[in-house]
């Protein structure tokens, strides 16, 4: 038998086979997702890969964009560590070799910065769902959209509360101190900060930044009891903000009120871990689980059914930021980068899933910025059941119903 | 006043745990001449160990030491017979196999993400007996976790040091130090000497790790500073000094908190590092040094 006679037809009808199966594949929308699945910052990355996922899922169950022909969206995840030279090396491989069609991430503000540059040089949407820095949007950058509000918005809210608190419950405030990690966040609060503080008329008795990845929080904390403040501001990541409790617990801090930013103080497993040395204390977040938004019960019962936690801010800017995507797809009927960013920017997103924000639509600034950003402030108690319960309780109009604020908290 | 004496105390108190956490590295360098990379991470499965233990029994968290202890010494025992000693064995002519080097940095990046798979990334802190229970002496508070931890640095050092001194295995692990081939044809089995210490140092790890767990969290990761901290303090106090160790950990726990009361907390770093140099340029073999180099 001549064996070349049999060989050959064979491998062109494999080829033939492959090509087509190929060609007769569901076509997908790649997202690439950069985000620090390990390392000190792991744990809002993961809550963030999760709410991607689910989202995707719901999304593609649903039929995919319609107005490509049912394209599934395809999420690739690249783990930055929270370092930012990981983090572009991860984007320049997403758009070299992945082809992604759009990017999102990359929590970490230091991360996001440079990768965000990356993705401007090359011309590739990148929708930041929760970075804060302000400055990531504020480089006349084109393919950059941020959900999430910046953190001249979150400080100026802290100060707003304060003043809106003193005025509540007849406190008045004199002496502040700021605490804040030593990275790109919590260095550009403590920015925001001193000038707030100088507006405010407020003295400044502390402003000490400390490395986060610190073993030991100690030294921080017997400075800060040494200055004496009446109110402490504070941006910590996880670990520094479990350290930081349990050690201004320990050595008995007595201040009025403590106001954290977020990140690591709303972090799941910091309650967890810190339980009721937390108490009294005020976190400013984009989001909370009691607010009354439609649809947020089920989404929340969904998300904890399968990854066993309610939702959070990060996982919820994630989750809106996938709607947005399939959005942004659906409007501008392509793949195309020019044509994706063009529908960004036109984005007018109300209601549906998006809806589960704090606020009622996105709509971009020409920087960028989603405009109608907001934030929350809300006060951690010791609830019915012994466990630590977030409440909201500014602005005034988001307050839970029946509950009295504790200001300013009771001495130790 | 009261403050800095204050930060002066709390200092030795948390520079003791380094000291604690040092002491292993440095009794494994000393006599195999091996940098275990892989030592933070060994002190992080200690941690978790504690932490499961205090948690699943609700015992006396430094209960936890009769079992962590030995659970690491033996740990440490056997990953130098499996993984280790065949690499001696390959590098015999080598006078510091630089693969063993890589085998434990191997084995660091492999148990801490073993750790994040199957522990996730959550921060746990166990609440003990002894958790937030504070010492007051004169308007001064000090964490009594901490205070154990002192006590438990210097009862080790005690040991290791009468151990090195005056058993016969601690003077056979001496003469290895001194001179493995020497000691091997004095009929000391050298690979047994190694396996015991390399034991005992992932043993030193877990006394460290249960006097951690009553006030610190548990992480994949926890090991990491540490462990840098750690490597410092082995050269600080001379590479191979059992009190070396002890005393540099508590040197570098005042700088730190002492450090940090006259200027911003990111800056003691720096201090650490520049005090570092300076010893290394007055007295290069480290404060406990022995002049012979390894």
């Amino acid at each position: 038998m001549n064996l070349k006679k049999f060989i050959v037809p064979a491998i062109v009808l494999a080829m033939g086979t492959a090509s087509f199966s190929a060609y007769a594949a569901e076509k997908v929308v790649k997202i690439g997702n950069i985000l620090p699945l390990s390392g000190p910052s792991a744990s809002v990355g993961i809550q963030g890969k999760q709410a991607r996922e689910m989202a995707v899922d719901e999304i593609n169950k649903a039929g995919g964009i319609k107005a490509l022909g049912g394209a599934k969206l395809k999420l690739l995840f690249a783990d930055s560590k929270g370092d930012p030279t990981t983090g572009v090396t991860e984007t320049e491989r997403f758009i070299n070799t992945e082809k992604v069609s759009i990017l999102t991430g990359a929590w970490n503000s230091s991360v996001t910065y440079p990768a965000t540059q990356v993705a401007e040089r090359y011309g590739i949407p990148f929708v930041v769902e929760v970075s804060v820095r302000d400055t990531i949007t504020e480089r006349g950058f084109k393919n950059v959209f941020r959900i999430a509000a910046k953190d001249s918005w979150w400080t100026r809210d802290q100060f707003r509360f304060l003043a809106d608190m003193q005025k509540e419950f007849k406190t008045p405030i004199k002496k502040v101190a700021f605490v804040y990690e030593n990275g790109d966040w919590g260095t550009g609060f403590a920015e925001k900060w001193r000038g707030l503080a100088k507006a405010a008329g407020y003295q400044v008795v502390l402003d000490e930044p400390y490395p986060s990845t610190a073993s030991d929080l100690t030294p921080v904390v017997l400075k800060l009891k040494r200055s004496n403040p009446d109110v402490v501001f504070m941006t910590s990541n996880a670990a520094d903000a479990i350290l930081l409790t349990k050690t201004m617990t320990d050595l008995k801090v007595n201040v009025k009120a403590i106001v954290t930013s977020g990140g690591g103080h709303a972090d799941p497993s910091y309650l967890e871990a810190v339980g009721k040395n937390a108490e009294y204390l005020f976190d400013i977040v984009e989001w909370e689980t009691d607010l009354n938004r439609p649809g947020l019960k089920e989404t929340n019962d969904k998300f904890k059914k399968l990854y066993g936690y309610n939702l959070t801010g990060e996982a919820v800017d994630a989750y809106a930021a996938m709607y947005l995507i399939k959005d942004v797809l659906e409007r501008a009927k392509s793949t195309d980068p020019n044509a994706l960013r063009a529908a960004l920017a036109a984005t007018n997103l109300k209601g549906g899933k998006t809806g589960l924000l704090a606020y009622d639509s996105i709509q971009f600034d020409q920087t960028g910025q989603n405009k109608n950003a907001s934030l929350v402030v809300v006060q951690v108690r010791t609830g019915k059941d012994g466990k630590m319960d977030r409440i909201s309780v500014w602005p005034k109009n988001v307050r839970r119903a029946g509950y009295k604020v504790v200001f300013p908290q009771p001495g130790k | 006043m009261i403050g800095y004496i204050e930060s002066v105390i709390n200092g030795i108190l948390m520079g003791s745990i380094y000291g604690l956490t040092a002491v292993g590295l440095t009794l494994i360098f000393g006599v195999m001449k091996v940098v275990n990379f892989a030592h933070g991470s060994i002190l992080m499965v200690g941690m978790f160990a504690a932490y499961w233990f205090i948690k699943l029994t609700g015992f006396n968290p430094y209960l936890a030491l009769f079992v962590v202890v030995p659970m690491l010494y033996f740990f440490g025992y056997y990953m130098q017979k499996i993984v280790i000693k065949p690499i001696f064995e390959a590098e015999k002519h080598v006078r510091e196999p630089i693969t063993v080097i890589i085998v434990t940095t191997g084995i660091w990046y492999v148990l801490d993400n073993l750790a994040l798979l199957v522990f996730g990334a959550e921060f746990r802190v166990a609440e003990t007996s002894v958790t937030g229970k504070m010492v007051e002496i004169a308007e001064m508070y000090f964490p009594l976790a901490k205070l154990i931890g002192l006590g438990l640095t210097l009862l080790l050092g005690a040991y290791l040091y009468w151990f090195l001194k005056h058993s016969r295995m601690g003077k056979a692990v001496r003469a290895t130090s001194l001179d493995r081939e020497a000691a091997t044809l004095m009929g000391i089995k050298q690979s047994r000497i190694y396996n015991v210490v390399f034991g005992m140092g992932c043993a030193c790890c877990g006394v460290a790790a249960c006097v951690l767990v009553p006030f610190y969290y548990v992480y994949p990761t926890v090991g990491v500073p540490f462990d840098i901290k750690a490597f410092v303090i082995v050269v600080l106090g001379g590479l191979g000094s059992i009190p070396g160790a002890i005393l540099g950990g508590i040197i570098i726990g005042i700088i730190e908190t002492v450090g940090a009361q006259f200027m911003a907390a990111t800056w003691t770093e720096m201090l650490i590092y520049a005090f570092f140099l300076v010893v290394l340029f007055v007295k290069p073999s480290g404060l406990f040094g022995l002049k012979q180099d390894y």
